[in-house]
């Protein structure tokens, strides 16, 4: 009788434990989309330059000191790098981070919802948000050659109100 | 003659691997093929010795690329 | 910036200090080695048991540019000393042979497979390989190869078009690749299906044995007359259609078709076939002839499977050529992690492969052939099996030093042909044993 009880107990433990990790995950995964709304929100009426990396991209590893640097240049006039994360393993973000420190923001996303949300057509990628909410222009992939033309439309959408 | 039936079941299985757009993975999916272990050329310099051994003690050689997999970045 | 720079320093410190070792890892850009150059050093020891040993060594560069263009760079120096086997059979007797330069000899033992110990050779070979993006989704690659040993030049170029589609789930690849080769054999190309004449370019004559020719008979005259010419050569040109696709997150495969043309001097200048009598006994050494082309196909699979943390890389080959030779081949690797970085990998083999149309152990003196033959058990019928162990681990802040050692076992077999006589008595198909061991170290 007691054996069988303590089996009961053990079951049940589990099961709430099961329960609480699937709506864990499921309050992640709203957490993140939740996360990117709110960081959004605060930079309402800016230029946003949203940037989707991994730690196993290789391009994000260049991408990392120019998005520090146009996130100095630019903040003055009203322009944010707001960055999704799409590490499975949010661990290997954090390390990647202590070698590529980020002076903008980064929201996890390991299960990928915003990128799926957004259609993410290759790694990495980012999009231009203007001042009015609506984005402006997009890119797959990072390339140090057309810096300067990433530049450009920054500075052009900085200077529409 | 069967040589030409393996030849065309290959390239059928080719085909029909080409046209199923299920298979494969979100850009931002590629977690494990990004490791250089999951490279389908992992150890270059082993390969190189290696061919060099077979190819001069049997009669086949080579057969083997490279292109694909990876990040998929840029 | 400053850690990159003394990381760079240390590698030079280390490529000083270890002569032997530099390394680089190939084609793959890393999330932590962009833009910086990568190397590999590698030293090979291939030892066959009473036969051929070689060491090989391959000092290979690597450096990924800021526009994702790749450069690689690789030196390899291999030198091979030992017996091989010249294709003549073991007989119940001592047996003499000339050296292919026509100076000297050398005898086999009662019952023993005939080796000839005269390879002692350096080669040194280089190659360099420029990939980079041509387009979005297309990529492009060109290399040169450079070869050259005593007697052997090889110089060859190839070329390789990339497109990814799906997302670059998919890739399509197309590859040539076209090599021109100069044989220089000491002693001059051996005039096929002639006689190997015994004799000795250093003896003078005090002999009275009848078939021995020696110098004051005019040895070098008659050695000259089995010669065609001081060299000859070979050209090969190769197609390579490829197809890459990601099954998912832990999984892709890849499939390869490839077409070579082969054209030029085919045989080797340093083999010879035993003519014998109905009785097994050899009455006398012809050099092998073989034809002057030869066309291979080949159509090969790979898979390699991620689980949690093991990765299964399965390959298979299936060669088919217009001599008659068809050849499977499975390979697979299996990497099992283990604590910091290190890993183990075992590794298995297997190889059979079919004779070519030619190929005989011998020939029976009424039977002459007209055409072409050969004895090189390496188109003959045989099975090939390779089981091996690599062990990797990381020092010095994240650079690899593996070691590989592996046990490779050929067996040739009987192709059908009938032993005459005493030829039933001696080992025609000879096991051969060898020993592969290779240490890497990767900065």
């Amino acid at each position: 009788m007691q054996h069988s009880i303590k089996k009961i107990l053990l079951l049940t433990v589990l099961f709430s434990l099961f329960v609480s990790s699937v709506s864990f995950a499921n309050t992640t995964s709203v957490n993140s989309q939740k996360a990117l709304e709110k960081a959004l929100e605060q930079h309402q009426g800016q230029v946003v330059y949203l940037d989707f990396w991994a730690s196993w991209c290789g391009p994000c590893v260049k991408s990392f000191p120019w998005m520090n640097a146009i996130h100095k240049k630019y903040e003055q006039q009203g322009f944010a790098v707001i960055s999704v994360n799409l590490d499975a393993n949010k661990k290997l973000a954090e390390k990647f981070l202590v070698k590529n420190p980020a002076s903008f923001a980064v929201i996890y996303d390991p299960k990928g919802k915003i990128a799926k949300h957004f259609a993410i057509q290759g790694m990495p990628s980012s999009m231009l948000i203007g001042r009015d909410g609506e984005i402006k222009s997009r890119h797959t992939g990072f390339f140090t050659k057309k810096i300067p033309e990433y530049e450009k439309e920054i500075e052009k959408l900085l200077s529409e109100k | 003659m069967s040589q030409k039936i393996k030849l065309v079941c290959t390239f059928s299985m080719l085909v029909s691997i080409a046209g199923c757009s299920s298979l494969g993975v979100e850009p931002w999916e590629r977690d494990l093929l990004a490791k250089k272990e999951m490279s389908l050329s992992s150890s270059p310099v082993d390969s190189a010795l290696d061919d060099h051994i077979y190819f001069s003690k049997e009669a086949s050689s080579g057969g083997k690329s490279f292109g694909g997999g990876g990040c998929g970045c840029n | 910036m400053t850690d990159k720079k003394e990381k760079i320093n240390i590698k030079a410190a280390l490529t000083l200090a270890t002569t032997a070792l530099l390394g680089c890892t190939v084609s793959q850009v890393q999330a932590q080695e962009v833009d910086e150059w990568a190397f590999d050093a590698a030293l090979l020891y291939y030892s066959e048991v009473d036969r051929v040993s070689a060491a090989e060594t391959i000092f290979n560069a690597n450096k990924t540019f800021a526009n994702d263009e790749v450069l690689n760079l690789k030196l390899t120096i291999d030198t091979l000393t030992g017996a091989s086997a010249n294709g003549a059979v073991a007989q119940p007797s001592i047996q003499t042979f000339t050296r292919p330069s026509g100076n000297g000899q050398y005898q086999t033992p009662v019952g023993d497979t005939p080796l000839d110990d005269t390879f002692k050779d350096t080669r040194v070979q280089f190659n360099a390989q420029w990939t980079q993006p041509l387009a979005p989704n297309y990529t492009g690659s060109i290399g040169a190869h450079f070869s050259k040993e005593f007697d052997y030049l090889s110089l060859g170029l190839n070329g390789n078009l990339a497109f990814d589609f799906n997302n670059k789930n998919s890739t399509f690849s197309l590859g040539f690749s076209y090599f021109q080769d100069t044989l220089t054999p000491k002693g001059g190309i051996p005039n096929p299906l002639t006689s190997m004449l015994i004799g000795d370019s250093a003896r003078s004559g005090d002999d009275d044995d009848d078939d021995f020719i020696n110098i004051d008979d005019g040895w070098d005259d008659s050695f000259a007359l089995t010669r065609l010419g001081k060299d000859d050569t070979k050209s090969t040109a190769d197609i390579l259609l490829g197809f890459t696709q990601v099954i998912n997150r832990q999984m892709i495969m890849q499939f390869n078709y490839s077409y070579s043309v082969v054209d030029g001097y085919l045989n080797d200048p340093f083999k010879i076939v035993s003519v014998v009598d109905a009785g097994g006994i050899t009455q006398g050494n012809i050099y092998e002839s073989r034809p002057d082309t030869r066309i291979k196909q080949s159509a090969y699979m790979q898979s390699m499977y991620h689980f949690d943390s093991t990765i299964l890389d399965v390959s298979y080959r299936y060669m088919w050529d217009d001599w008659n030779i068809n050849s499977h081949t499975i390979d697979s690797r299996f990497r099992i992690p283990l604590s910091e970085g290190s890993y183990i990998q075992p590794h298995f083999r297997y190889y059979q492969q079919s004779a070519a149309d030619f190929y005989q152990p011998f020939i029976m003196d009424n039977d002459m052939p007209s055409e072409f033959v050969s004895a090189d058990y390496r188109i003959g019928e045989m099975t090939a099996l390779t089981i091996g162990l690599k062990y990797g681990m990381l020092i010095n802040d994240g650079n690899e030093l593996s070691f590989r050692l592996e046990y490779y076992r050929q067996t040739p077999t009987d192709a059908g042909f009938t032993e005459p006589g005493v030829l039933q008595d001696v080992e025609l198909y000879p096991t051969i044993d060898a020993i592969i061991g290779q240490v890497t170290y990767s900065f």
